[in-house]
């Protein structure tokens, strides 16, 4: 009976190697069931194990020794062994700590602290389909435990992931509720199909594709449920994910429970505030002066039209006296309100967070339930995001041979971004400091006071109007379900099915009211569901063949599938503001939109670890992988990669090394592939978006659509990637490198045709592109005593991007930003993907330029150059300003960037100071476009107050005109910012309540903490706003990063927070 | 071990077999894309000829497409005439097309190139598949010839904007042999225009159509003007002249409810489209696709009921305003072509803009009116054949083949006493002074409908606001920009994008690189 009992342990724990392996734990469980028990005079013995700086080392195994009798400590390093003979001894194992041997010697309580056993890095690391001790991997790998994911308050799992691993490079682009992210390991794989990588939920890859606002699948899961997440890098590491693996893979385990009746319950309440860097703008009398001085300029850059008359209405004394504004001045002219709109369209309102966790069970089952419930409130008015989420874990070791498990996690978010149009942002700047939100005076006291209501001004709305008028409510629901069985087969060989599914269901309620439109109210709804499932099916093979060889292999089969269905209702004119989005075929017009696919995979993958004397480690991989997106002969493609590390600390010559404790090379070449691109991609099929306007209604019809490729493949990537880790004094100092080089090649790409066949673009498998870089981590362990540790982690990753190949010599433009204005970015053959475009501002023409100024035309609504313009650089020098005369100007990507973390721990104290950096990244400010370069019809950033003026010509800003006398706005170098940076990304302090507290309230555990995050910024002077920006109307283009365009704030956070468990 | 169990494993693998079996089905990874229709699913009924002749007229309203901020395609063909100005400089594509200083990147020729060849790629669709189509003989035809005429007229702008263009007169795949085409002599693009128009004349369209479709009249018209524009340049065949002229009666003289209506406001009357003077109108209505004039109205002044809207970036240049006559009724606030003051919002207070702007586009109904607020639905249709027009082509092309003639003074009278103006008598003209006359006739009566660029190019003639007379194309000043016109504006450039895409469309155009 015991030994069943034992057995069942054994297998529960191999089965359990997903979530904590503890591969040494268990040899040692297997080595100790061939003794046999012969216990004497029996006892109970209790006891506490801890670590050096006295932490409880939950989970850590106490196994009396000589016999199959063993427990566990629990949460608080606690543990009672039963039927113990007092005269024997006890066997303490940890992960990471030196196993120790302690005599009973007839005590009933004993203390033990363990020491870190700095000569063997014991950390499982998850692999795909599997899991290997750190020290044996030969790929590149990055993990960040639950401890790192604990120090940030977040909202999605990319942002707790920000700086965390080197070589990830994630950029917060918003500041809405649960933000906006965009991720990339290693560079960039495509140009027009995805760039994201595989998320593993589990063992359960969600889809890739993005969702509704610029949301992924990703970012509907709690992270407070998450207990690690592994990034796989190289090749050698994705390429067991083939076809997926291309652009990297994020491994996420969630929270699992230990057996061992447990509840935990985490809160937050957080403020949003304005964050750090938020750039002037002009006050009332400022701007009234601005104003003045524009409309007196433009008889300068006009005088035709000032002759003509044209300007004499626009008079700011006149416009002044107009009724419907003229309540807003004194009778000097003198503005009555100075309206700071950065404070009356934000919000600082309390958010709070709570989570609770329950696990427990037996030996052979165990269970955890976790609640969440997250209501934020964001920074901009009435932004908000509310979140419920549930997860349930199961898992139960049926017989010896056979344990299965599964999970369910289901989330539901509401949420209103305030980010479906960036007007509001753009108002926030742009609205005069003279007008009231609204009017406490004149015929319309209590309508919105808006810039509109001002002659000649451009005709908007207020910010405040925007965000508390067009309500937009998104719910997102996602349900992610997963179900496993292990059989083990036989004592080496392990079979397991794993069967996944992922249903996210989004709904989009927009409503634009009539009443203050000036418009019939319109209203949108938008649903769309992605329901995605998979199979898999593997062997895995597990052999110590002898003291010096030994073998892991992997067989498995996949399915997947993935359903995407799309339903929009829209109608304009609806009868009254009163319906919004709930009744619309009570409008005049409405329309209705659907659309259905479906994509399929299908592969086939192995993988062998070989270690030879513990010393040489050997990984070959292999997937063939069959996507439904190709063409009917192209379907499937093979991915293999190779790897080889060697342990050179292990060699004799360094095997006493007083310095180097750990030293292992690496190096490993693969190939992965991309096949994220839209379905049905390589049919031909026509399109049935057309209409024909006959007697003033709409009649649909069916046209050119796309042209067919059968020859569509598979994109590819090979990798290769050096490394070495080391360890030196004990492991105090470790290092981490890598090196890699990576070639995309047969890119998808949407490539240009002849338009006069009437198509634009076909897509092909044509043009190369590279990445290579440098990672490189490094964590101390500065000070470690009984009172006082301090550990600190710095990372640094450097990545450059080339476009080798296109398919034809044309660059591409449109790649980014919101397409407003001219190109902002290029992809050209040599250069890096997405390099910013324009004209070379070379400054402002002066007095003594006049005659080489009259030479130019054009460039300002087809007027002769004035001193006081824009100059630009010339660079075919032929007098015109066109595209000729435009370059590369810049590159939203950094050089290289990182984080350094420390973490100090002094008695109960704990402090985590996180500062986040970048440098050599660009943005390309088009915020400048309506806020600097042109004046009189909305308020513009401060910076015109240093505006050309004959008293002060050296300047980049153009002197002040009505805008109708012609003015210059094109991308140009002005507006490319140096956005290197450094970030105080998290700042937390937290205390630890001590036992006796402890034990009056019953608890287990406690902590209380506060943080700060986002709490400064140093840039250079020039950088207006915050460094890390996409336009949300990006779409889904690669090379938007660093494109600024009125971007959600982002804020600074404070937060208190309370972590207690029974 | 024990545990080890055979029949487990059988069952085990049992298992793994049944999902092989199961999901390891050949058609897993087949596609079949259930939202698109594809040529084995399409082009089979009457329903569907339908549905396709659709296609080609969704693609008619290229020309208003958008061009970057604060613009749309047509502008490309309105702002080099020199007769129009912006308000803003917000669009560099733009401001270039003022300035005379576009090249091959420029955007709005871009579009050009591509709103055309989709047009014509989805007529040739038609033209090749709906003869196949088991239908109503006679609707068949109907459907082939209105795609005929759609062809034509897009071809018709490609060989005046850029000269020698690819004649695509098949639909195409990756695989056909002209996928990447050369550029076809204009004379042969002239006679594949000609041929459609004229198959498309015979195939028994109705006179006239008020739902908004091709009609013989519309075809009669558009192969008058073609007939015109071969007479002039490059082509100069002169003989052409006769066969414009007798087109053109064709029109003026069946008549059929074909007329000059009596006032200007009717033009802009969106409840008077395809009727009496609109012989041919791009469809527009409120819901699904506006009016795309809106670049015409003032920067940011409140004349709509939408308030502060309009981006000025297509004004009246000054002078050209000014070289209307005083009393003509075109000039005329509110009345004609032109506007100077409107009501607040659409429908308050009148109030001074300041300027003139233009009006000939502009949708009471919808922006508003005195007292009366506006619907904000701009369903105003886009001029494309105006009586008025096929009158002026008959008055040109006689003088041209005969000199003046009663006829002839007849047409360009009925158009000058609509504005208002006193004509010269017939003995008081010749073939000179009243081709003038009709130059600048047309220069007025068609401001602002896209065709006085082509006036310009056919007759190498521009009028010289200032002096009221012609100038040489070549050396004439555009005065909202003051550069002068050289030989190389006679053509735009392809596109540089083509070019790089397509290494057999070659040469440039000369001037452009």
């Amino acid at each position: 009976m015991i030994k069943i009992k034992l057995l069942n342990k054994i297998c529960n724990r191999i089965s359990l190697s997903i979530i904590d392996l503890k591969i040494k734990h268990t040899l040692l469980l297997i080595f100790a069931c061939v003794f046999v028990s012969n216990a004497q005079t029996v006892t109970t013995i209790k006891g506490n194990i801890v670590d050096s700086n006295g932490i409880a080392l939950i989970g850590a195994t106490v196994l009396e020794k000589g016999t199959t009798n063993g427990t566990q400590a629990d949460f608080d390093g606690n543990f009672s062994l039963e039927s113990v003979s007092s005269d024997g001894s006890l066997i303490v194992t940890y992960v990471g700590f030196k196993t120790v041997e302690i005599l009973i010697d007839g005590q009933s309580y004993i203390d033990i602290a363990l020491e870190i056993n700095s000569d063997e890095l014991e950390e499982i690391i998850l692999i795909g389909y599997g899991s290997q001790k750190k020290s044996d991997l030969t790929g590149s790998i990055g993990k960040v435990d639950v401890d790192q994911l604990a120090e940030r308050q977040v909202t999605s799992v990319n942002q707790a992931l920000a700086g965390k691993v080197a070589g990830v490079q994630v950029n917060t682009n918003s500041g809405r509720p649960g933000g906006r992210t965009s991720i990339r390991v290693r560079g960039f794989s495509s140009i027009n199909t995805g760039n994201n990588p595989l998320y593993v939920v589990d063992g359960v890859q969600l889809p890739t594709g993005g969702q509704i606002t610029g949301n992924n699948a990703i970012d509907f899961i709690n992270p407070a449920n998450i207990q690690s997440i592994e990034v796989l890098k190289d090749a050698s590491a994705t390429a067991i994910y083939g076809s997926r693996g291309a652009n990297g893979v994020i491994l996420i385990t969630t929270k699992k429970g230990t057996g061992e009746s447990k509840f935990t319950y985490n809160t937050d309440f957080f403020v949003n505030v304005w964050g750090p860097n938020r750039p002037e703008v002009l006050n009332s009398s400022q701007y009234q002066r601005v104003e003045q001085l524009a409309w007196e300029n433009s008889e300068k850059f006009d005088p035709a039209g000032w002759a003509a008359g044209n300007y004499a209405l626009m008079e700011p004394r006149l416009r002044r006296q107009d009724s419907s504004v003229s309540h807003l001045f004194n009778s000097d002219g003198s503005a009555i309100y100075d309206t700071k709109w950065h404070k009356e369209a934000t919000q600082q309102v309390l958010s709070q967070n709570h989570n609770f966790g329950f696990s427990g069970g037996s030996e052979s089952s165990k269970y955890s339930i976790t609640l969440g419930l997250r209501d934020e409130k964001g920074l901009l008015l009435e932004s908000n995001l509310k979140r419920y989420s549930a997860r349930f874990n199961i898992e139960d070791q049926i017989n010896p041979w056979l344990k299965i498990g599964g999970t369910l996690d289901f989330n539901n978010q509401i949420s209103n971004p305030q980010d479906w149009t960036s007007q509001p942002n753009r108002q926030i700047v742009e609205d005069f400091p003279f007008m009231p939100v609204r009017y406490e005076t004149g015929t319309r006291i209590g309508d919105y006071g808006d810039n509109r209501d001002y002659p000649y001004a451009e005709g908007t709305q207020n910010a405040v109007k925007w965000l508390e008028g067009f309500p937009v409510e998104i719910t997102s629901q996602n349900l992610i379900g997963s179900f496993y069985a292990n059989i083990n087969l036989t004592e080496d060989l392990e079979f397991r099915s794993v069967l996944g599914s992922n249903v996210l269901q989004h709904k989009q309620n927009l409503f634009l009211p009539g009443s203050i439109n000036n418009n019939l109210p319109i209203a949108f709804v938008e649903t769309n569901r992605n329901t995605f499932w998979s199979i898999e099916n593997y062997l895995t093979y597990n052999k110590e063949i002898n003291e010096n060889n030994s073998i892991t292999a992997l067989l498995g089969v996949s399915w997947q599938q993935s359903d995407f269905e799309y339903l929009e209702a829209r109608a304009n004119a609806l009868p009254s503001d009163a319906i919004k989005t709930h009744n619309l075929n009570s409008a005049s017009n409405q329309f209705t939109f659907s659309s259905k696919n479906r994509k399929a995979l299908n592969s086939f993958f192995t993988r062998i670890n070989y270690n030879l004397m513990n010393k040489y480690l050997f990984t070959f991989t292999g997937r063939a992988d069959g996507s439904s997106v190709f063409g009917g002969n192209n379907k499937y493609s093979f991915f293999p990669s190779a790897a080889f590390a060697w342990k050179v600390s292990e060699e004799d010559f360094l095997l006493d090394s007083s310095s180097i404790s750990n030293l292992k090379l690496r190096a490993s070449y693969g190939l992965t592939g991309n096949s994220d691109i839209p379905p049905y991609s390589s049919l031909g099929v026509l399109n049935s978006s057309y209409y024909g306007i006959f007697n003033e209604s709409r009649f649909g019809g069916t046209g050119l659509g796309t042209l067919s490729n059968p020859n569509l493949r598979w994109e590819q990537t090979a990798q290769y990637d050096i490394g070495f880790e080391i360890g030196l004094f004990d492991n105090r100092i470790s290092i981490e490198a890598d090196y890699y080089y990576r070639k995309t090649t047969d890119m998808l790409l949407n490539s240009p045709v002849p338009r006069s066949s009437g198509y634009s673009t076909i897509r092909k498998n044509i043009g190369s592109m590279e990445n290579k870089g440098l990672e490189l981590s490094v964590s101390t362990r500065n000070i470690s005593t009984a009172d006082l540790t301090w550990n600190t982690m710095f990372n640094i990753s450097g990545n450059r991007n080339k476009v080798l190949e296109l398919a034809t010599p044309a660059d591409i433009f449109y790649v980014g930003g919101p397409g407003f204005t001219n190109p902002t970015g290029i992809i050209r053959e040599g250069e890096p993907l997405g390099a910013m475009w324009g004209l070379t501002r070379l400054g402002t023409w002066n007095t003594d330029e006049a005659a080489e100024a009259a030479r130019f035309v054009s460039y300002r609504g087809g007027n002769t150059m004035l001193p006081g313009d824009v100059k630009y650089k010339d660079v075919n020098g032929d007098y015109v300003i066109n595209d000729e005369d435009r370059t590369i100007i810049g590159n939203g990507y950094p050089t290289a960037w990182g984080t350094i973390t420390n973490y100090v721990k002094y008695k109960n104290f704990d402090l985590t100071f996180d500062v986040q950096y970048s440098w050599g990244n660009d943005i390309l400010n088009l915020n400048l476009h309506s806020s600097e370069d042109r004046q009189d019809l909305a308020n513009s950033y401060a910076t015109v107050l240093n505006a050309w003026t004959p008293d002060n010509q050296d300047t980049m800003i153009a002197q002040v005109r009505n805008t109708r006398a012609g003015y210059v706005t094109n991308v140009d170098t002005h507006w490319v910012q140096d956005a290197s940076f450094i970030r105080g990304q998290n700042f937390v302090i937290g205390y630890t309540f001590g036992p006796e507290f402890l034990e009056r309230l019953k608890l287990s555990n406690m902590r209380i903490y506060g943080s700060a995050q986002n709490f400064f910024l140093i840039t250079k002077d020039e950088l207006l706003g915050d460094p890390e920006v996409e336009p949300l109307l990006g779409g889904p283009y690669v090379a938007a990063q660093g494109i600024k365009w009125h971007e959600f704030p982002k804020p600074t956070t404070f937060t208190i927070g309370l972590q207690i468990s029974l | 071990m024990k545990f080890f169990k055979i029949k487990t494993v059988g069952k085990s693998l049992s298992l793994y077999l049944i999902f092989l079996l199961t999901f390891g089905c050949s058609d897993f990874l087949d596609e079949l894309d259930p939202s698109n229709l594809t040529n084995d699913t399409f082009y089979l009924t009457e329903s569907h000829a339908e549905g396709a002749i659709a296609a080609v007229y969704s693609d008619t309203r290229f020309i208003g497409g958008g061009a970057g901020i604060f613009s749309v395609n047509w502008q490309m063909l309105e702002a080099v005439t020199g007769q129009s100005t912006t308000q803003t400089g917000q669009n560099s594509d733009l401001n270039n097309l003022y300035g005379l200083a576009y090249d091959s990147n420029t955007g709005h020729i871009r579009n050009w190139f591509t709103g055309i060849y989709k047009l014509i790629a989805n007529a040739n669709l038609v033209i090749q598949n709906v003869p196949e189509i088991s239908m109503s003989e006679s609707q068949k035809s109907k459907i082939v010839a209105e795609a005929l005429f759609l062809r034509a007229w897009a071809y018709f702008y490609a060989v005046r904007i850029w000269g020698d263009v690819p004649l695509i007169t098949l639909p195409q795949t990756s695989a056909s042999e002209d996928f990447e085409p050369v550029r076809t002599p204009q004379a042969d693009v002239y006679n594949q225009i000609v041929n459609d128009l004229k198959t498309a004349e015979a195939a028994g369209l109705p006179w006239t159509d008020t739902s908004g479709r091709v009609s013989t009249s519309a075809v009669k018209s558009l192969l008058a003007k073609v007939y015109l524009t071969m007479a002039g340049h490059p082509l100069n065949q002169t003989e052409h002249y006769a066969n414009a002229a007798s087109k053109a009666k064709e029109v003026i003289d069946t008549g059929g409810g074909i007329d000059l209506f009596d006032t200007y406001e009717d033009i802009r009357n969106p409840n008077k489209e395809n009727q009496v003077e609109h012989i041919f109108s791009l469809q527009y209505n409120g819901s699904d696709a506006g009016n795309p004039m809106v670049d015409m109205l003032p920067n940011f002044q409140p004349v709509t009921v939408l308030g502060n809207s309009g981006t000025g970036s297509t004004v009246p240049e000054i002078s050209f305003y000014n070289s209307f006559e005083d009393d003509d009724l075109r000039k005329k606030d509110r009345v004609g072509w032109f506007y100077t003051s409107y009501y607040l919002n659409g429908s308050g207070s009148i109030f001074d803009l300041g300027a003139p702007f233009i009006f000939k586009h502009f949708n009471r109904e919808s922006y508003g009116t005195e007292g009366v607020t506006g619907t904000n639905q701009n369903n105003l249709d886009l001029p494309i054949i105006r009586f008025a027009e096929v009158l002026l082509i008959y008055a040109e092309a006689s003088n041209e083949t005969t000199g003046p003639t009663q006829d002839a003074l007849v047409a360009v009278k009925r158009i000058r006493d609509r504005a208002q103006l006193t004509s010269p008598n017939l003995s008081e003209l010749s073939t000179d002074s009243f081709r003038e006359l009709i130059w600048k006739e047309r220069s007025h009566e068609l401001c602002y409908e896209f065709k006085t660029w082509f006036d310009m190019v056919r007759l190498r003639k521009v009028l010289n606001s200032e002096t009221g007379g012609f100038d040489n194309f070549v050396g004439h000043i555009n005065l909202n920009s003051n550069q002068s016109l050289q030989e190389k504006h006679l053509l735009f450039p392809l596109p540089e994008q083509e070019i790089l895409n397509n290494p057999n469309l070659t040469p440039q155009n000369p001037g452009y690189n």
